[in-house]
């Protein structure tokens, strides 16, 4: 599969989780292994732009398909607009929750450049914070989609 | 995970061939949203998982002579973004916007929601109340049921072993009928319904010549509410008592549970708030147009 532009491979087992290649095959744990059972969504990735819970996908489900990770989103060079803004406002506490919640926040705006605050919402409803109560992610999020996009590199 | 060998069938035929060879012992993947939690948590050790998603036959939104075609492998998200659905059976787009959160809507599909059918199912009163049918296929041939002989009981199909839900067909007569969705949980996101309620009706000269009230949480399987439809059917569409006497009715036919989400009592008076919504703007609907 391509993961973040890059094309990557692995041999599993079938019943080998998506989230379980992309973190103990290729290291990329940016994805997080919380409730494993699709409802906290600290697993949250892109496949083919839809967003998605890395731990209900078999890894065989994503073969030849692309894939888009907390890696690919950003690093020490740039953040996307997304992470400027979460740093900015502080929008994070501890951080286990953040990977799933940039890449949902990621497919909102990419269909939805200017979401009310009631779509973010909702575009948040699979994703489980339990530090902030979710109201400086959700001003994180407004004030993403109100930078310029693309000044830093990214989006 | 415990286990299993994984195969993914290109066609219908290559999948019932499989099938044959091997019921019961395997287990169809469709979104996977309630399978993996169960091969990873629950009793299922299914020594086959076959992936559903390369088969042509199950996919796609399309007119039909019969009526409206949807695949059973058709995610809630697509429902969601279909024009075909929006022009006509909207209802079933409130339905599954209710359905888990986008990550869910974005993996789960209607034919699996409807396979696993737990009592609160959220496509199911919809799919009641606007009358439609499925088509199963097996290694015996094809057979067409109406949605509501599909529901057996708690997590029980219709189904036979080697049989599989291939599309839903919503009737030609029932589309564009005015219809109406609510669902009642303890939040917004993520939440299994307390008590679902969906409505359908037709209306000719200022009366209510048709109605279907359809229940879902509130008994083993989604229920019509038959002596609720009685109730209204012929009265005139001004008559906003009819649609209490209707809703109240609705709650005798209802068999809710008490559990650790709500109290049947709870749900009795759920019933009657939501049956008597969706009926108020599902006659909205039918008289504006």
């Amino acid at each position: 599969m391509t993961v973040n532009g890059q094309v990557r491979r692995a041999e599993v087992p079938a019943e080998t989780t998506l989230l379980s290649v992309l973190r103990e095959a290729w290291g990329l744990t940016g994805s997080k292994l919380g409730c494993d059972v699709g409802d906290c969504g600290a697993c949250t990735v892109l496949v083919d732009d839809l967003s998605v819970n890395a731990c209900l996908l078999l890894a065989v489900q994503v073969d030849g398909r692309e894939v888009l990770t907390i890696e690919g989103m950003g690093g020490f060079d740039y953040l996307h607009p997304i992470q400027a803004a979460f740093e900015r406002l502080s929008s994070i506490q501890c951080g286990f929750c953040a990977p799933g919640i940039v890449i949902s926040a990621k497919a909102l705006i990419d269909k939805n450049p200017h979401p009310t605050e009631q779509e973010i919402r909702e575009a948040l409803a699979g994703n489980l914070c339990r530090c902030t109560g979710y109201t400086k992610i959700i001003e994180g999020i407004a004030e993403a989609c109100r930078a310029p996009v693309g000044t830093d590199g990214s989006a | 995970m415990r286990s299993f060998e994984y195969l993914a069938p290109g066609s219908l035929n290559e999948l019932l061939e499989v099938i044959r060879d091997r019921a019961p012992d395997f287990k169809l993947l469709a979104g996977g949203t309630d399978l993996l939690v169960e091969l990873k948590h629950g009793p299922s050790d299914p020594k086959l998982v076959m992936d559903l998603s390369a088969v042509p036959e199950l996919k796609g939104i399309e007119e039909t002579p019969l009526g409206l075609r949807i695949g059973a492998m058709v995610t809630h998200s697509q429902i969601q973004q279909s024009a075909l659905i929006a022009e006509h059976a909207p209802a079933m787009m409130a339905a599954a916007a209710t359905i888990g959160a986008v990550q869910t809507r974005n993996m789960g599909t209607i034919g699996g929601n409807l396979v696993t059918c737990v009592p609160s199912l959220d496509s199911g009163p919809v799919l009641v109340a606007l009358d439609a049918q499925v088509t199963v296929a097996g290694v015996h041939g094809r057979r067409v049921l109406a949605i509501t002989e599909f529901f057996v009981g708690p997590r029980q199909t219709a189904l036979a072993p080697d049989e599989l839900l291939i599309d839903i067909l919503i009737p030609t007569a029932m589309l564009g009928r005015a219809a109406a969705f609510r669902k009642f949980g303890l939040r917004k996101g993520q939440a299994l319904a307390l008590v679902n309620a969906a409505a359908s009706i037709a209306v000719d000269d200022d009366r209510i010549i048709e109605a279907r009230i359809a229940l879902g949480a509130v008994a083993p399987t989604v229920i019509r509410a038959t002596d609720g439809e009685r109730v209204i059917t012929g009265k005139p569409t001004d008559d906003v008592g009819a649609l209490r006497e209707a809703a109240a009715v609705a709650v005798t036919e209802a068999r809710p549970i008490d559990d650790f989400r709500a109290s049947a009592a709870y749900r009795r008076e759920l019933i009657a708030v939501g049956t008597f919504r969706v009926l108020e703007e599902a006659l909205a609907l039918a008289t504006s147009s």
